[in-house]
């Protein structure tokens, strides 16, 4: 029998969700400032009323949602992703009231999109886009990133004890500290010294390449912002190709890279375990897993002769393989140029790498590095235990923080995320096919989509139909929540409708 | 003499309003699509059995032109700079164009003498000059570890550009008003709400 949620189970959720989307609100007034600061008033104007309308539902759902009732699991779960629906909802007003959009579904795509750290847009002409809303899409992806309720946890959630469980449904489930607030505060630690280190890199790079000083500065904190989350964005069209520089690159690659590790792997570093680098297997699967595509795609490409040396060849595909693997999204070729000069076994293997993706507790999607090394090792301890004798116990483990043991509980958790994700990945791709686009293509994009990466071989535009935008957009949801909290809060309205 | 001060200023009121109106659809007149566009360039091919048409551009030279984007990087005697040859070379939303996609140009690669001549590079408050140049046009530059880009051996302006205003909304301050006190009722509304909670005894979170 389902179960009708009681009263006190809907102002408990109300009320979480209305705190996260005060912090969405609060969030605005960065962007709000940087407007006001190029005295572009029109956006300035968008900003108050975007900011206003997130403070009258968080203010409005705290008033009329007061409880003492603390959260369980499936509250957490729904306040997550309920959080993730109003905040896009809300969060697409910027992007709506600049008129750069063609429908409200277009800049729910992007700001979908920008929270899970995908990369993909439909907002148009954004090389005339205002400083403010660059700033906001930026934003966007920079909190998505370190998770929108690990802002709240960290400013607005007083100690709670429920606090845990919508962290959790937040796709994360490393504890840093034995306080999950305390882990929500070490995680924006991390990230702003990333943040500062890594912009002033890049401004530095960015005057030393022509650029002017507050463009430099503003296109470096952007560009990080992108790099860091694994979002993808990037203030011009020509995305990271705008700056034409070998050494631009490289500082983004170590920011992709560095942004798709393991939180417990930045805090295991910071508290002066260097070893745990070379020792974690998602750094392990990582290492193996970008070797063979970047492998696959250079021998592909050298002998269809795209490119015109060795070095412009390696160049390029491992800048785009690292940004598919990392699930960033940044490339510096046109998005048809996957098509055109990759080819189908150019597309297959980057589509294979944003399949795989980044770490677990990162800024990334995909299936994931732990998954990965869990699945091989279970298949390995397999083949050792068909040839070693009947008596023989064979146990494996893996070194992630501290040694585990494989035991078939976590092999078969790993299967079901794996499982799930394969699955959305075909149904998104049918999606595209049964609108006419190529299956190789259309795949590209879906798992771009449902790996929350954001490369693009040209399917995503504004003229697309409007059912593929709503996939793109559940399948970027799905991917980024690791399904579970999507499929409570499912659940949760399931049970409104039909409980007793 | 009155009556002909009158008509004279009709006529020059909708001459300027005529002309005002017709400026966007004359300007696109001025300037033909590219011969390739960049659309073209981006989509040829160079993939194994279907090398044609990547035979047919890469190494050939063009002329180009659209509206100069963003900002000009000078790399010593050269720069790059970037032409858009998209729906909003001559007009951009902010000024009143439809919207028309997303963006798309190419890279150019030129002596950093000729952008001297580009006054204004497009942005949110800038519509950029328009451009035209001429040079060789490679699908997977050697010199630039593979970019797709157009060397230039000469460079034009055909139009300079100009500041673009994007007024405020009458009704978008209306709106940011009414919705702004809303909020700060309710804030205070929830802080009283509280503040009474905490005064009769029961904990106010």
């Amino acid at each position: 029998m389902i179960v009708r949620p009681r009263l006190e189970d809907h102002l408990v959720i109300g009320k979480y969700t209305g705190k996260v989307i005060v912090g969405v609100g609060l969030l605005m007034v960065i962007p709000l400032l940087v407007s006001l600061g190029f005295g572009e008033w029109d956006t300035a104007v968008d900003f108050v009323i975007s900011i206003s309308a997130c403070l009258i539902f968080g203010f409005g759902t705290q008033l009329f949602c007061r409880t003492e009732k603390d959260m369980n699991w499936s509250h957490g779960l729904v306040v997550a992703s309920g959080a993730w629906v109003w905040a896009t909802a809300l969060g697409a007003l910027p992007h709506y009231l600049s008129g750069h959009a063609s429908s409200y579904l277009d800049t729910l795509f992007d700001v979908m999109s920008g929270y899970t750290t995908t990369g993909l847009y439909l907002l148009q002409d954004i090389d005339h886009i205002a400083n403010g809303l660059n700033m906001w899409r930026h934003l966007l992806t920079y909190a998505g990133g370190q998770g929108i309720v690990v802002i709240a946890l960290t400013f607005l959630f007083k100690g709670t004890s429920g606090a845990y469980k919508v962290y959790v449904g937040e796709g994360k489930d490393e504890k840093l500290l034995p306080n999950v607030v305390h882990t929500a505060r070490a995680i924006w630690l991390v990230s702003l010294t990333w943040l500062v280190v890594g912009t002033a890199a890049l401004t530095a790079t960015g005057i030393w390449l022509g650029q002017m000083p507050i463009r430099a500065f503003f296109h470096a904190m952007w560009v990080f912002m992108g790099a860091w989350s694994t979002g993808g964005f990037a203030p011009q069209s020509y995305n990271t190709f705008w700056f034409h520089s070998l050494t631009y690159e490289t500082i983004c690659i170590v920011i992709m890279i560095a942004g798709s590790f393991n939180f417990a792997l930045h805090w295991a570093m910071w508290t002066g375990n260097l070893k745990e680098i070379r020792r974690n297997v998602e750094t392990i699967s990582m290492f193996v897993t970008l070797s063979v595509t970047t492998l696959a795609a250079t021998f592909w490409l050298a002998k269809a002769n795209v490119y015109p040396d060795a070095m412009s060849l390696l160049r390029k595909v491992f800048y785009q393989i690292v940004s598919g693997h990392t699930t960033t999204g940044f490339s510096t070729v046109y998005a048809k140029a996957f098509v055109t000069q990759w080819g189908p076994i150019g597309l297959v293997v980057t589509t294979i790498a944003m399949a795989i993706g980044a770490s677990a507790c990162s800024t990334g999607g995909g299936i994931k590095g732990i998954r990965m090394g869990i699945m091989s090792k279970a298949f390995l301890q397999d083949i050792r235990r068909m040839v070693s004798p009947e008596s023989a116990l064979v146990s494996q483990k893996y070194h992630h923080i501290r040694d585990v043991w494989l035991d078939d509980g976590l092999v078969r958790g790993a299967m079901t995320i794996t499982v799930a994700y394969v699955t959305i990945y075909a149904v998104a791709t049918i999606v595209g096919v049964l609108y006419g686009f190529p299956l190789d293509q259309a795949a590209f994009e879906a798992v771009s989509a449902a790996s929350n990466t954001g490369l693009s071989c040209g399917v995503t535009a504004p003229t697309i139909p409007a059912l593929m935008k709503v996939t793109y957009i559940a399948s970027m949801w799905l991917g980024r929540l690791e399904f579970m909290s999507v499929f409570a809060l499912g659940g949760y309205l399931w049970s409104v409708v039909r409980g007793r | 003499m009155m009556t002909r001060t009158r008509t004279l200023t009709v006529l020059v009121v909708s001459g300027a309003m005529l002309a005002a109106l017709a400026a966007p659809a004359f300007a696109l007149a001025t300037y033909p699509p590219n011969k390739p566009d960049s659309t073209e360039l981006i989509n040829h091919q160079n993939v194994l059995g279907d090398v044609t048409k990547g035979l047919f551009w890469n190494g050939k030279a063009i002329t180009f032109h659209g509206e100069a984007i963003g900002e000009v990087m000078v790399r010593g005697d050269y720069a790059w700079i970037h032409l858009n040859d998209d729906a909003y070379m001559v007009e951009n939303i902010e000024e009143g164009a439809k919207l028309g996609g997303y963006n798309s140009g190419m890279a150019v690669w030129v002596p950093s003498a000729l952008t001297k001549q580009i006054d204004t590079y497009g942005d949110y408050q800038h519509e950029g000059s328009i451009v035209s140049i001429a040079g060789v046009f490679n699908g997977a530059c050697k010199q630039h570890g593979g970019d797709m880009d157009i060397h230039a051996t000469s460079l034009r302006v055909l139009a300079a550009g100009h500041v673009v205003v994007d007024p405020v909304r009458p009704w978008k301050v209306v709106l940011a008003v009414v919705l702004a006190s809303i909020a700060g009722l309710l804030f205070w509304f929830e802080r009283k709400y509280r503040y009474l909670l905490r005064q009769s005894g029961r904990v106010g979170t």
